[in-house]
């Protein structure tokens, strides 16, 4: 199957999930005002590509039909575009934030320049994406024995910088038991990427998009084995596969296999709190903290719509990947999970730091 | 051949190039701004892209990318200000040409060497990219490692003619290049608590404020013209001329450009100065260069072009952009549905070739274009100081801006142009600094990865011993030009204040050494030992500086221009060079007030009717056309200018009134 059908297929999953969004009636209307969305990074990034994409949709289904535009304030890791927005706040409904997992992380682990408050805003819709992990056929480990990394003297991953997004996979490798690997630092993802091609490390990584892209034609073809994704939370609370690699096992799962037990108490915290920032809340839209409900009800109606709309039903897909929508109400918890760590969350993610000998620990 | 063959029909279908054609003129007209370029061109269009049939869409972007490093061309040469990282080298004698009164001629030559370039480029891509994968995927961390080491030697030759200085200043730009985020365990190094400095200076606004401000600073002195009392001397069709006899110089430029934009590590905007390095040790007499040697236009430019086309190879191999305006290609790809792989060059090697020859088509439309405005556009330099100079300093403010829109760019403006001034009046080496600046951070984490992954066994791969065995012969071409002595200064006062310029150098490494005091040893260890290497540069030269005051020998009269004969012109004193740098001061302290509209009208008006009382009408009409296309571009790319503090008290419009 090539990634464009599998692609094709995940659309079902959007028709499925728009059935859920309530669409209870709000009185607003934005004829003639320009909303401004603020993207915390440059143009052309990834954010702005993201919500790009929404442009046309909100101006159709926004009531009153308003002109949409993107204010970009890129630097300082989205920290200024952010702080920026915290404190021009217009709670009118025609100032919001875009953020990503970079926005999230940075408050989560206690950054002292972050004065933005994502907790506090009301989230309008999140889009949600995944992690994947691969190797290469030359360990010779599967998805289904990871033993062979384990006996290997030693395994190299990438890391960006351990105060970035990619901190994570410090510990989700940690937690495999894989004492035996060891960051490189200073790697972007598709820097790393290629270091993996080249053989240069053994552990690769890849977000939906760029693994669907480039990864998923090296695994059909024998190239590259695939190890294992973050895993899909359901609205439940189960952690399912992701519907485009429906053979590949889930962290979890790989935590269960390695260990014997099942996710529980801290480590299920710690990895409740990675998944909703790294994948669930990967991309969101915030309206500030002071705005009133009919104004959300207005936003949230707008993203039901949205879902619904048969053009983007048929875009979607290839642009924002092959996950539903978070929207409004549902995507509360999420955002609260996601930037208030708890002190056990942070002692885990803080020792597997440590045992990296990497000097960054998240504040408290 | 049947796939090129077919892929010509296509790249000359009526459709297709007028689309290509389009997006040429969109992509010119906005690279011509400096600090804007083919990345703003593309943003600009990339929301639209998926509305248009994709190998139309296709056809636009690539028009809209292509040109950008061509029409940059024309600020660098006209007013020494390199409109992005790319056309610094060409500043080097492009310049000094138009100062000269020969700018339609280094214009013309510029533009005839990036087309000869490009298509030499596609022609070398086309080739080559078929069987670029295991050479691509054998550059691993050791040979980035080296690469970048040798481009470090190879423009050591850039370095002038006193060595120590020289590489005093590289070192200089290595420890600014160390500030911001630790790379390796995200420790803030010298960042002050600041947000801003987080991310480090950006390179462009190092670029801007060491060359062009020091210029602009010069034209206020010079109370005249680009061109001089003299005027243009036209010379136009003599540019082509030139380029034809250095042909070959041209062929293995655009090769170098090809390679270094294809290989992983080293990034495209090094390759002007590898050229230009490239050019300076195989050139017979080079003399002049520096001075206004047309080579010194040649090289650089033909070697920008095959650039892009060699980043093209990452790109559409592997999905991995190889420069920045790639990524956003790469977007674009993907919406219209090309999916980066190596079917790229098996089943789908006529849409590759398709990207490759509308790539060149378009730099060649592009080339074509400029070529023809090269002419008019030379009249700039014939324009007065007075009109041309406060354009240029809303211009560079402007560009500057743009970076990350925070007020902080307008501070580390002005400090490195007051740096960029400092250097050249004292002979040293800007262009040294800025590659060391560029290059710091990847020396730093190229070395730890390395070592992390091979030790020291990496010496040992093929491509290294390649590349060793390239750097061994560029060192012996280096060494077998002449390395001339420094020729002291006969002015006492002057000496002195050389030594005080010197040691007021030692700030950098000692406010960095303190700054990563107490750091994780990754953080704090790369830092330390260049400060350290640095003040024992420092050292050495105010020795040598001490030793020459107080030999009091009065040596034969030579003037200090001799000094950096390599790097620019140094002249003038300093103060009088401060006076004039305080209007940009000035234009700061109105931005601060009013607004960057305001301000800016403000700026130049007052100016202009400061120096030249008569020309009020031609004043305002300058000051009011500015502020046009600020709004222009603010409604064309949702910008936000930076507010004064009068917006507390005044309800302005939204696009004067931002943050």
């Amino acid at each position: 199957m090539t990634s464009r059908n599998i692609l094709k297929s995940t659309a079902i999953a959007f028709t499925i999930s728009i059935g859920l969004a309530s669409t209870a009636l709000a009185e607003c209307n934005f004829e003639g005002e320009t909303i401004t969305i603020v993207v915390p990074f440059g143009e052309g990034g990834g954010t702005s590509q993201t919500f790009g994409f929404f442009q046309p949709y909100l101006q159709k289904y926004l009531p009153g039909n308003p002109l949409i535009q993107m204010l970009n304030v890129p630097g300082g890791g989205s920290i200024k575009g952010a702080n920026q927005f915290h404190n021009n706040q217009v709670v009118d409904g025609t100032y919001l934030l875009a953020t990503s997992t970079s926005t999230v992380l940075n408050q989560a682990a206690g950054n002292p320049l972050v004065e933005y408050d994502l907790g506090a805003y009301k989230p309008v819709a999140l889009i949600e994406s995944n992690v994947h992990w691969f190797t290469s056929p030359t360990v010779s480990a599967t998805a289904y024995d990871l033993g062979p990394l384990k006996e290997r003297s030693l395994n190299l991953f990438a890391l960006n910088s351990p105060s970035s997004a990619d901190m994570f996979h410090v510990w989700i490798i940690n937690k495999l038991g894989l004492d035996n690997a060891r960051p490189i630092p200073g790697l972007s993802s598709s820097n790393g990427y290629q270091a993996f091609l080249r053989g240069e490390i053994q552990l690769s990584s890849h977000g939906t998009a760029n693994y669907l892209r480039q990864v998923k034609q090296g695994i059909d073809a024998g190239e590259i084995t695939d190890l294992m994704t973050l895993g899909w939370i359901q609205p439940d609370g189960s952690i399912e596969r992701v519907p485009y690699a429906p053979d590949t096992p889930t962290f979890a799962e790989q935590f269960e296999t390695m260990t014997g037990a099942p996710l529980s108490d801290d480590d299920l915290d710690t990895y409740m709190a990675i998944n909703a920032i790294w994948n669930q809340a990967s991309k969101a839209l915030f309206l500030p903290t002071e705005t009133s409900d009919e104004i959300v009800q207005c936003w949230t109606n707008a993203f039901a719509e949205i879902v619904k709309d048969t053009d983007f039903i048929a875009e979607a897909p290839n642009r924002l990947g092959p996950f539903p929508l978070i929207i409004g109400d549902d995507a509360r918890p999420v955002v609260a999970r996601a930037t208030s760590l708890s002190d056990g969350v942070v002692d885990q993610l803080n020792n597997a730091l440590k045992a990296n000998r990497l000097s960054y620990r998240i504040e408290r | 051949m049947d796939q090129l063959f077919s892929v010509l029909l296509q790249l000359f279908e009526p459709q297709h190039f007028m689309f290509l054609i389009l997006g040429v003129l969109l992509g010119l007209s906005v690279g011509i701004l400096p600090g804007l370029g083919g990345t703003t061109g593309l943003a600009i269009l990339l929301p639209f892209v998926s509305s248009f049939e994709p190998s139309m869409a296709l056809a636009l972007m690539i028009g809209v990318l292509a040109p950008t490093t061509t029409s940059d061309t024309f600020p660098a040469v006209l007013i020494g200000i390199p409109g992005t990282a790319g056309s610094q080298a060409t500043v080097l004698d492009g310049f000094p040409l138009a100062k000269q009164g020969f700018a339609a001629r280094a214009l013309s030559a510029a533009f005839t060497a990036s087309l000869i370039g490009g298509l030499w480029g596609a022609f070398i891509l086309s080739i080559s990219i078929v069987f670029a994968k295991p050479i691509i995927l054998a550059v691993g961390f050791g040979e980035q490692f080296l690469l970048i080491i040798l481009a470090l030697i190879m423009i050591g030759a850039l370095t002038g003619a006193n060595l120590v200085k020289g590489l005093a200043s590289c070192t200089i730009g290595l420890v600014l290049g160390a500030i911001g985020l630790a790379e390796i365990t995200g420790d803030p190094r010298l960042t002050f608590g600041s947000l801003y400095l987080v991310d480090g200076v950006p390179l462009i606004i190092v670029g801007m404020g060491l060359f062009a401000i020091p210029e602009i600073v010069g034209l206020l002195q010079s109370r005249s013209t680009i061109a001089g009392k003299d005027g243009l001397k036209g010379g136009w069709s003599q540019g082509m001329r030139d380029v034809a006899s250095n042909w070959f110089l041209v062929l293995r430029c655009s090769t170098i450009g090809v390679i270094v934009g294809a290989l992983p590590g080293l990034g495209g905007t090094v390759v002007d100065w590898i050229a230009y390095s490239h050019m300076r040790q195989t050139a017979k007499n080079p003399e002049n260069l520096g001075k206004g040697d047309i080579r010194g236009v040649i090289a650089p430019e033909s070697a920008n072009n095959a650039k892009e086309g060699g980043a093209l190879i990452p790109t559409i191999l592997f999905g991995i952009p190889g420069s920045g305006n790639k990524v956003l290609l790469l977007g674009g790809f993907l919406l219209i549905g090309i999916e980066p792989g190596i079917e790229m060059v098996t089943t789908q090697l006529d849409m590759t070739y398709l990207i490759i020859w509308s790539l060149a088509l378009a730099n060649v439309l592009g080339a074509g274009i400029c070529i023809f405005l090269a002419r008019p556009m030379s009249r700039i330099t014939t324009t007065p100081y007075y009109l041309l100079a406060p354009v240029l300093i809303a211009l560079i403010f402007f560009a500057t801006y743009q970076i990350n829109r925070d007020w902080n760019d307008f501070v580390g403006l002005l400090f490195f142009g007051l740096l960029g001034v400092i250097l050249k009046t004292f002979g040293w080496s800007r262009p040294a600094l800025l590659i060391g600046f560029f290059l710091s951070s990847k020396i730093e984490l190229l070395s730890y990865q390395t070592s992390a992954v091979y030790g020291f066994s990496f010496l040992t791969r093929t491509g290294s011993l390649i590349l060793i065995f390239v750097a061994v012969v560029t060192v012996w071409f280096l060494l077998r030009q002449k390395i001339q002595n420094e020729l002291q200064s006969t002015d006492k006062s002057q000496q002195q204040a050389h030594m005080i310029v010197t040691a007021s150098f030692m700030v950098f490494p000692i406010a960095m050494a303190i700054g990563v005091l107490g750091l994780d040893a990754r953080a704090s260890l790369y830092p330390m030992v260049l400060s350290a290497v640095l003040i024992i540069f420092l050292i050495f030269i105010l020795w040598s500086q001490l030793r020459s005051l107080q030999s009091t020998r009065i040596g034969t009269p030579l003037p200090d221009k001799v000094l950096m004969r390599d790097v620019f012109s140094q002249d003038g004193a300093l103060w009088p060079q401060l006076l004039e740098f305080s209007n940009l001061v000035i234009f700061m302290m109105l931005i601060v007030i009013f607004g960057f509209p305001i301000a800016t009208v403000l700026f130049v008006i007052c100016f202009i009717v400061h120096r030249e009382p008569t020309r009020f009408v031609i004043a305002s009409l300058l000051g009011f056309t500015l502020v046009g296309l600020m709004w222009l571009l603010s409604n064309l790319l949702t910008l936000q200018y930076p507010a004064g503090w009068i917006v507390n008290f005044v309800n302005l419009p939204w696009w004067l009134s931002g943050h």
